[in-house]
């Protein structure tokens, strides 16, 4: 709970005849993090991937093609989980028959939509000539006329060249599309003319009749077409049906035979033996070493290795905690996984986060809202780490409706006593944010000296394990002498300045400055001169927490100004403005609710990871991954 | 309240207090922000240490805030 899960080295080893066993073993226990073999030299080498790795994963590229043609994405719900031996058996026969026919059809696709290209482009050109009587095999084909088909921005007049020509045009677009007649001789001159005007020739397909025959049985053509492609899509949309499960099945299939295929490229081989090198939770280690002699029949053997285990840089990380604090190991993860002898915050996190964000919500209303969005959200999404995001909120909204009964707030609107909602004549002892912020600016600064005690105690724990109780002393017990030192110096000190009397010498006075400079002591001892730099951080870590107060005021005024306005705008007036009040009080809140979780989860995050972390915890371990998978389409027997 | 003159005075200055330490926070946190986006990028897991980053000017804020509540219910109160 308060460490991350205890780790033990282990070196497998065996001979090469068995490392396929082995593979199979460790693989099916999903435990072993194994640390890649990198380090070659003359007698050990990286080991040599399995011959069928090439093929399986050729197989793989056109299974997944296959998939991307029918758009599957691997979201998909599956109704049934494939025996894995049943894919072993098939999946050659099965692949290439799949991929068979689904080629047809996409070709079939493909082809329909390149002929659609076509007549597109066909259509394109003869639009122009819609208008034109004459048939198209009569623009070209003569010896003495030359034929001008095309469309530009005004018609010029080419009287002064020739009066010998044949002139058809009609408004297009924004010019003219014309077709026009000369005999060759003026050709050239002609072309000029029409260059002038930005003359586009079309080139005309060569096809008979008139252009708005053959429009009309081009658009024939291209509805049939695509009647015909609507037909082939629903026989993909039946192939994905019918094949989904075993797309998955068997692409999970060879995701995992790849994985196993590979492993030798992790591990160190001689000639005639393999050892593995990696980390297993020591709570798996007996069953993970009994397995795997069965299955290699006590030719594989699985050692621990007591050498390296102070090495913990090393050790990979996997947190363990109670179900309930489980979701505030997103939280944890997000800043740094901690390192093997670290402690693991999670567990603080969880009992304080949602705490720190209730304190800034602080109200009935919104509190339940957020316990709604949370619940439909874990419902609806699957993804693990908004799952887990969307807990954190049911925790913080339970939390934000008991903030909300203490400040006596309900949408920004008081619950009981004078002007309450619900129960205006009874009333039990609440604190109402406006009325109290003094009090409540102290609550927050004692909860930030609080923290920061926490955090400079489990700091104090850190350095003891890690480095021994000398250094506890000068790198945590200085600052937590410090801050209390700084406490009582300046709740001695501040009344008298603030009305202007002399500062009398008391025993707590004293005993303050002395705390300050016996904690500065040991910092000078630890740090040097340089620590003193770091002194004025203590002041604004405990200053910091005062934004408790201030982002809950924010929160409640946006609350009290959307209600007073939407009640003066519109409500008092009644009639059909009740409506837009009604409308308005609904946008509001959603907007402020919004921006509650928005500024009160991330105000709390940054209470934690800047003024709490800091204290104790860096971070900095490496993930767990064990050498395995977890099936989601296919089940072993 | 005796005076509004200094009232009006005292309530000018815990604005000014927020506002201007509010831009002095804002400064700060541009530049940094900017370079932890960056930052995070390249690598994602960079979220935690940035956001970390990225928050350290907002104690200025916080300390004008602390100066605004203090004129304001401290010393407002005494005029």
């Amino acid at each position: 709970m308060f460490e991350p899960q205890a780790m033990t080295k282990v070196i497998v080893a065996g001979s090469k005849d068995y490392m396929g066993l082995a593979i199979d073993s460790l693989y099916k226990h999903n435990v072993v993090h194994i640390t890649d073999f990198v380090d070659e030299d003359e007698d050990f080498k990286i080991g040599k991937p399995y011959a069928q790795a090439v093929k399986l994963s050729e197989r793989a590229v056109s299974l997944r093609s296959i998939a991307s043609y029918l758009s599957i994405t691997g979201k998909e719900d599956v109704r049934n989980r494939y025996p894995a031996g049943a894919i072993t058996d098939e999946i050659d026969e099965k692949t290439e028959r799949l991929d068979f026919e689904v080629t047809q059809v996409t070709d079939k696709i493909s082809d329909i939509d390149s002929r659609i290209k076509d007549i597109n482009d066909q259509k394109r050109l003869l639009d122009p000539l819609r208008s034109f009587d004459l048939s198209l095999d009569l623009y070209s084909g003569y010896r003495s006329l030359a034929v001008f088909v095309g469309t530009l921005k005004t018609v010029p007049s080419i009287s002064d060249i020739t009066n010998d020509f044949e002139f058809q045009t009609v408004p297009y677009g924004k010019g003219h599309a014309i077709a026009l007649f000369v005999p060759r001789e003026f050709e050239d001159d002609v072309f000029k003319r029409l260059q002038d005007q930005s003359y586009s020739a079309l080139s005309l397909p060569e096809m008979e009749g008139t252009p708005k025959d053959i429009l009309a049985n081009l658009d024939a053509q291209r509805s049939e077409l695509e009647s015909e492609k609507e037909k082939s899509q629903e026989n993909l949309k039946a192939l994905r049906e019918r094949y989904t499960d075993y797309i998955l099945a068997s692409d999970e299939y060879l995701s995992i035979a790849t994985q196993k295929a590979e492993a030798p490229l992790r591990f160190a081989t001689t000639k005639n033996a393999f050892i593995i090198e990696g980390w297993i939770p020591t709570k798996s280690l007996e069953l993970v070493q009994r397995d795997v002699d069965r299955a290699t029949d006590a030719h594989v053997m699985v050692a621990t290795d007591a050498s390296e285990a102070v090495n913990v840089e090393k050790v990979p990380i996997a947190l363990e905690n109670p179900m309930p604090s489980q979701p505030f190991e997103v939280l944890v993860r997000a800043f740094s996984l901690p390192k093997y002898n670290e402690i693991d915050p999670t567990t603080f996190v969880a009992l304080i986060y949602p705490f720190l964000f209730a304190l800034m919500l602080g109200d009935i209303g919104y509190g339940v809202v957020i316990i709604v969005i949370g619940l439909v959200v874990r419902r609806i999404l699957k993804s693990k780490g908004i799952r887990d995001l969307a807990a954190i909120l049911v925790y913080a909204g339970v939390i934000t409706i008991v903030f909300g009964l203490i400040y006596n707030e309900f949408f920004g609107v008081a619950l009981v006593g004078t002007g309450g909602l619900i129960l205006p004549s009874y009333a039990y002892p609440t604190v109402p944010r406006f009325d109290n912020v003094l009090t409540l600016l102290l609550v927050t600064l004692v909860i930030g000296i609080l923290m920061l005690t926490l955090g400079y105690v489990l700091g104090f724990v850190n350095e003891y394990r890690q480095h021994g109780l000398k250094h506890a002393v000068f790198a945590k017990m200085s600052w937590l002498l410090m801050l209390y030192g700084g406490v009582l110096v300046i709740i001695e000190i501040l009344p008298p300045l603030t009305t202007g009397t002399a500062i009398s010498i008391s025993p707590p006075l004293v005993g303050g400055l002395v705390l300050l400079v016996i904690g500065l002591l040991f910092l000078l001892l630890d740090e040097g001169i340089l620590g003193i730099a770091e002194l004025p951080s203590l002041l604004s870590n405990v200053l910091s927490y005062s934004r408790l107060l201030s982002i809950g005021i924010a929160s409640a005024g946006i609350a009290l100004a959307v209600n007073r306005l939407s009640y003066a705008l519109f409500i008092d007036k009644g009639g059909v403005w009740i409506i837009f009040g009604v409308l308005m009080l609904i946008v509001g809140h959603a907007v402020n609710t919004a921006l509650g979780i928005l500024d009160s989860g991330l105000q709390s995050l940054r209470l934690h990871y800047v003024e709490f972390f800091t204290k104790f915890y860096r971070g900095g371990g490496t993930k767990y991954k064990p050498f395995g998978y977890e099936r989601k389409y296919t089940e072993e027997k | 309240m005796v005076d509004p003159i200094g009232g009006g005075m005292v309530a000018l200055a815990a604005g000014i207090a927020v506002g201007a330490t509010g831009i002095g926070a804002a400064l700060g946190e541009q530049m940094i922000g900017s370079a932890a986006v960056g930052a995070m990028a390249e690598d994602e897991s960079f979220f935690g240490r940035g956001l970390v980053m990225t928050v350290i000017p907002e104690s200025i804020v916080i300390f004008g805030l602390v100066v605004a509540l203090i004129l304001l219910f401290v010393t407002m109160p005494t005029i």
